[in-house]
């Protein structure tokens, strides 16, 4: 090697860094020798300035075993249930989840699917179903799991309209204007506030080896993805909705609202039920559309979807096969946690879903009409006024 | 997806319930499983050198000890699970050190340090001394704010290197060709010294 040594090899070869060839020079070079002097009067300034950063501390160590308790106590056994609401809490899980949801749970294709070829199915919200869930099994969203779920999401979505910030309105006819369809209001109840959420679309591809491998990792290999899954492409199309507020409410759903949400339960460990325990919220919107190839067999992957949140085998395909899985919207509730009946409801079935508790009772009700999908939801013993409000809509 | 209503019922009917189930979970013994053998040791093996490097960062103990747990979590988080070709300990370095120069960044925490450092100078230094002493940590001082402002591969580096890092190490930590060290470190010294002589003779 012929050619000197360029500062930083020079700079290198203090730290005896360099390669053997590049050593080899050095040794015989004395220009080289001689511009190293220079750099290393340079870097011992900088070497003394940062000495204190490799001499022992006089302080005591924590001991590795303390240490680990307290990472036990501080970090696995508090910020997990945090790391658990972010996985749900971000903008992109927030809108992109329900779409999945609907791509496991509820869309399927008709007994005559064969005739329908390669031609894209349809699905609309009709009805509205309930489903039990044990949601222990949903524990496998925890931590490095949940990561990646969120991840492999991220990567399979490709966003073709993206949520923007809600608006607030000062009346139903600007939010009907907003939104693009005729939205209700009770005359005789004063709302506290109007929002206009924006419409979302997007397409999920799935990737059959990716969302297999955290099954796996999840500890659920017997659940298998079907083999022609991987590459399916399915839209979904979410369209803008409005959500009418009665009472103390939380600001309508957005990323600084769930952050704000975390903090405040943190700051003072004041659960959402006791801060609204006077909201209600109206909330309605045109049936979201998905679409997806028709050589996709939802129904199974429905299976999959309730077998991973805990149920048998024999409980998915039981509750599988009576499901009208074109039409069906289908809400998870907890197990044995809440009790639902069907109700009549602004002249057609719906739902209410009840969840007793002393510290924060909540309540849902459900109901389709006319293409449009209405939900009224609170955190309090108020689902008598629900119903009110939904019985008094024009 | 169904508006607020529905959000609001979700998060609270839904994880309130699975919540609570997790915490309940999470004081008994079986929430040790998801803690492997594997990442016990991990933690056991990598914990004094870490806190070390936060101790020398940002001087107080208790906030060396915090960030460490926070970065034993977040390798818990991304790698739960020891691999061959991880390399684990340039991974810890690297977060170490971001996160100890996030610590001095912090005006609240800046100001906590420069107290503590002061008093702890002061509790420490002999009594036929204590202006050398003291001077020697208001150079520490001086270089951990220079190590705060500058670009933060460069503060990464510095650190790295002069905590005794090799550079095939160095290199794997900030996924930097090993050849590319030396001068990279020569360029990160000289910008040190620069911003060093300005802020000395700022506030000198």
């Amino acid at each position: 090697m012929n050619k000197h040594l360029n500062d930083g090899q020079l700079r290198a070869a203090l730290d005896g860094e360099l390669n053997l060839e590049e050593l080899e020079h050095f040794e015989s070079c004395d220009y080289c020798q001689m511009r190293q002097n220079t750099i290393q009067l340079q870097t011992q300034q900088t070497a003394n300035k940062l000495a204190f950063l490799s001499t022992a501390t006089k302080e005591p160590a924590v001991s590795p075993a303390t240490a680990w308790h307290r990472f036990n106590q501080q970090k696995i056994g508090q910020k997990e249930t945090p790391m658990y609401k972010k996985f749900f809490a971000s903008p992109f899980t927030r809108y992109v989840l329900p779409g999945l949801l609907i791509l496991t749970l509820v869309f399927a294709f008709p007994s005559t699917r064969a005739l329908a070829g390669e031609l894209l199915n349809l699905f609309r919200v009709q009805q509205v179903t309930v489903v039990p869930v044990d949601f222990t099994g949903m524990e496998q969203l925890n931590g490095a799991v949940g990561n990646n779920i969120s991840q492999l999401i991220s990567d399979s979505v490709t966003m073709q309209k993206e949520p923007t910030d809600p608006t607030n309105v000062a009346n139903t006819d600007e939010a009907s204007q907003l939104a693009g369809f005729n939205v209700r209001a009770p005359q005789d109840i004063t709302s506290s506030r109007i929002s206009v959420m924006s419409g979302v679309s997007f397409v999920f591809t799935i990737d059959r080896a990716k969302a297999q491998a955290l099954l796996d990792e999840a500890g659920r290999s017997d659940l298998v993805l079907p083999e022609e899954v991987d590459g399916a492409e399915v839209s979904v199309n979410i369209p803008s909705s409005v959500s009418i507020a009665f009472g103390t409410c939380p600001e309508p759903s957005n990323d600084s609202e769930a952050a704000r949400e975390m903090d405040r339960e943190k700051n003072t460990s004041g659960s959402p039920g006791r801060v609204y325990k006077d909201c209600i919220i109206l909330a309605q919107i045109p049936s979201p559309e998905v679409s997806a190839p028709a050589s996709l067999d939802i129904a199974k992957l429905a299976q999959i979807g309730l077998e991973f949140t805990g149920m048998t085998s024999e409980e998915a395909v039981q509750f599988t096969s009576t499901v009208d899985w074109t039409s069906t919207l289908i809400v998870p509730i907890p197990k044995n946690a809440a009790s639902y009946q069907q109700i009549t409801v602004d002249g057609v079935t719906g739902t209410l879903i009840e969840r007793p508790s002393d510290d924060a009772p909540q309540f849902a009700l459900f109901w389709v009409k006319d293409g449009i999908i209405y939900t009224i939801g609170g955190l309090g013993n108020n689902s008598q006024k629900a119903l009110e409000i939904a019985n008094s809509l024009p | 997806m169904l508006g607020s209503s529905t959000r609001l019922m979700d998060e609270s009917l839904q994880h309130e319930s699975v919540l609570r189930k997790m915490k309940f979970r999470k004081s008994d013994n079986k929430s040790k499983d998801a803690l492997t053998p594997s990442f016990e040791s991990l933690f056991y093996e990598h914990w004094a050198p870490i806190y070390h490097l936060f101790l020398r960062m940002v001087v107080d103990p208790a906030e060396a000890e915090d960030l460490a747990l926070e970065t034993f979590f977040r390798l818990y988080q991304h790698h739960p699970v020891p691999e061959d070709e991880f390399n684990t300990r340039g991974w810890l370095h690297k977060v170490a050190t971001n996160l100890a120069l996030q610590s001095i960044r912090s005006f609240k925490r800046r100001e906590h340090y420069e107290i503590t450092a002061g008093k702890n100078a002061l509790e420490q230094a002999p009594e036929n001394q204590p202006f050398e002493i003291l001077a020697e940590k208001e150079d520490q001082r001086f270089a951990r704010l220079v190590l705060a402002q500058m670009n933060p591969r460069q503060s990464q580096l510095l650190v790295l290197r002069h905590s005794g890092m090799a550079y095939k190490d160095i290199a794997s930590a900030l996924s930097l060709s090993p050849t590319s060290i030396g001068p990279l470190l020569l360029r990160a010294e000289r910008d040190f010294e620069k911003r060093y002589r300005a802020l000395t003779e700022d506030k000198r």
